[in-house]
């Protein structure tokens, strides 16, 4: 790795495991999407000076690694909460009353969709299909499922997460 | 009935290996171990079984376009584990509930088409899933199950178009999911430029039990085909996803070839003893049919002369009380979210099919609405790179083919002043930035 003008955005741990993503698979590009998962998860988005981390490590184009990390909804920009609440707003969610728990969230959270709170503990967004219509209106919290989404559901998880 | 990938679900170790093992599994892959690769591709051709993701191409078809392996030494299989499709969850609950059934399919593909690596690439919402299959892929290879093949796993990161398996390549190389336009097609150019086959979770599971008993039995078990009606064979069952207006959503395996109503039945019925109005046959792609159709026979032929497809067997049941504009408008909501934004047709399109159906909803509609939509339909469906894109404009034509009152009545008549109707449960919040305020 060649050295960096800036220092690198990274604990000597974080980039180990950043580095373990370009050998993991086949070729080194292909540890890109995972590699990018790691930094959202630290930083919760993806900040500038990341792409350009990445960028070198991945040996291509910081257009590139932006145009991954402006492509897909996990990945933000800004900060997003510490825990991510997603409340599915897909057909068979939709008509068993996702709407209702989309304006529970924002009250109960104090924020509007896609806005972090002011502690960074939480965030939260409408999601497309989650795959989980067997439990609709279905609430996935950090990309776990938490099954049905009730009003209590909302309340007890926002509590005991915080 | 005859149940195969879910006849073991009330197990609740089925998911542990040794269970897995004592009811069988892993026999049929040293089965296919001890077969040549070609006399295995020749056992799923012989099944008829074919791809369970939604496009329902025949599976012994798509590997004999491999080619051979003195020609391109390097390949892949790639397991396509980003069910993203609205209306379906069966392979989120195979993935639970039969991990090692999928990881077995996956190295007895990888041996048929002589594949040293053998992927997963599962959508990030799974994490749970990730889990298990992380510890279902660790005890396989603790117990010298891999082969020559290494298996890893890659999540995706919340785009329902990589569920399109060029999209998914594209991702797979760590760029942005744009679908490509074949030719050339995976099988001959794919991850990295190499052959690949990509299969979706319930057909790589279905591989097991197809070596086990052999291609002719699975065939015997679905639907034979018709070719004096030029209907095609499905082989086997599908595993469908039931959800909506039902009494017990959730997963059912029935064999090719069973009527839909069969499978609204088994899902206890409409809630409540509400009337049918509709069900969308396989995933909110797929065109709706009417209450009078659920006499259709549930395999990839039949459902044609519908005017729909089977899909991803993503059955949504919607009683009376459901509005079809309102259905029509989640649906292509969903669509223009989604979209790469590639083409410009599906890109615009959806956006614009969105926020008239929108307006429709609000009281806002006009008379040239539904020609319009019936317009810009046609001007995407056929003129895009990826089936996303056919999808918006096939889903809105439709909805206005089979619903037309519910369209019909939310237009005004020259001589009618407009009519705002009181917003549905369901309906979206009117806080958007192009909100059309009521007269």
């Amino acid at each position: 790795m060649s050295q960096a003008t800036t220092a690198a955005p990274f604990t000597p741990e974080q980039q180990k495991e950043l580095q373990g993503w370009t050998t993991y698979y086949p070729y080194p590009i292909m540890g890109l999407l995972e590699a990018m998962r790691s930094v959202q998860t630290w930083h919760r988005c993806i900040k500038p000076e990341d792409v350009v981390y990445l960028a070198e490590l991945f040996k291509t184009s910081v257009s590139h690694v932006h145009q991954v990390a402006t492509f897909f909804p996990m990945f933000t920009q800004r900060p997003a909460g510490k825990h991510r609440f997603g409340i599915c707003h897909g057909l068979s969610c939709a008509i068993a009353g996702s709407n209702k728990i989309s304006k529970c969230l924002e009250k109960t959270l104090g924020v509007r969709e896609h806005e972090t709170t002011a502690d960074g503990a939480f965030s939260w967004e409408e999601m497309e299909c989650i795959g989980a219509c067997d439990f609709a209106p279905a609430l996935l919290v950090d990309e776990h499922l938490k099954g049905k989404a009730t009003e209590e559901a909302v309340a007890k998880l926002a509590k005991e997460l915080k | 009935m005859t149940k195969i990938l879910t006849q073991h679900f009330d197990n609740p170790k089925y998911h542990e290996l040794e269970t897995y093992r004592s009811l069988g599994g892993y026999e049929a892959l040293a089965k296919a171990r001890n077969m040549t690769p070609q006399a295995v591709a020749d056992e799923v051709k012989k099944s008829n079984l074919r791809g369970l993701g939604g496009a329902g191409f025949p599976t012994g078809m798509k590997w004999g376009t491999v080619p051979p392996v003195e020609k391109a030494p390097e390949r892949f299989v790639v397991t396509n584990a980003d069910e993203s499709e609205p209306g379906c969850f069966k392979d989120r609950v195979l993935m639970t509930l039969a991990p090692h059934q999928m990881i077995e399919g996956l190295l007895i593909a990888c041996h048929a088409i002589q594949a040293k690596w053998g992927f997963i690439f599962i959508r990030g919402e799974y994490a749970d899933q990730y889990d298990v299959l992380k510890k279902a892929i660790a005890e396989m290879e603790a117990a010298g199950l891999s082969g020559d093949v290494k298996v890893r796993l890659m999540r995706g990161a919340g785009a329902y178009i990589c569920g399109l398996d060029t999209a998914l390549l594209e991702t797979m190389e760590g760029k942005k999911a744009w679908p490509r336009q074949p030719p050339p097609f995976p099988t001959v150019a794919g991850l990295m430029a190499k052959p690949t086959v990509v299969n979706n979770v319930e057909t790589l599971s279905m591989l097991p039990h197809i070596v086990a008993n052999g291609g002719q039995w699975f065939a015997d078990i679905g639907f034979k085909g018709d070719p004096e009606k030029k209907l095609n064979p499905s082989g086997g069952t599908a595993v469908f996803s039931i959800s909506g207006d039902v009494e017990k959503p959730g997963v059912y395996e029935f064999p090719m070839g069973t009527p839909l109503k069969t499978a609204i039945e088994a899902a206890g019925g409409v809630k409540g003893g509400r009337k049918l109005k509709c069900v969308i046959p396989g995933g909110t792609s797929t065109p709706p049919l009417t209450a009078e159709e659920v006499g259709m026979s549930m395999d990839f032929d039949h459902p044609r002369a519908f005017g729909t497809f089977l899909g991803a067997g993503g059955i949504v049941v919607l009683d009376e009380t459901r509005d079809m504009v309102e259905v029509a408008h989640n649906i292509e909501r969903f669509l223009a979210h989604e979209s790469c934004g590639q083409c410009t047709p599906c890109r615009e399109g959806s956006e614009w099919t969105t926020r008239i159906l929108e307006r429709i909803m609000e009281g806002g509609g006009v008379e040239a609405d539904l020609p319009n939509l019936q317009r810009v339909g046609e001007n995407i469906t056929g003129k895009v790179i990826c089936a996303l894109g056919d999808t918006v404009g096939v889903v809105v034509r439709g909805y206005m083919k089979k619903f037309p009152d519910d369209f019909k009545k939310r237009i005004p008549t020259p001589t009618a002043p407009a009519n705002p109707l009181p917003a549905a449960a369901g309906a979206q919040s009117a806080e958007r930035r192009d909100a059309i305020p009521q007269k």
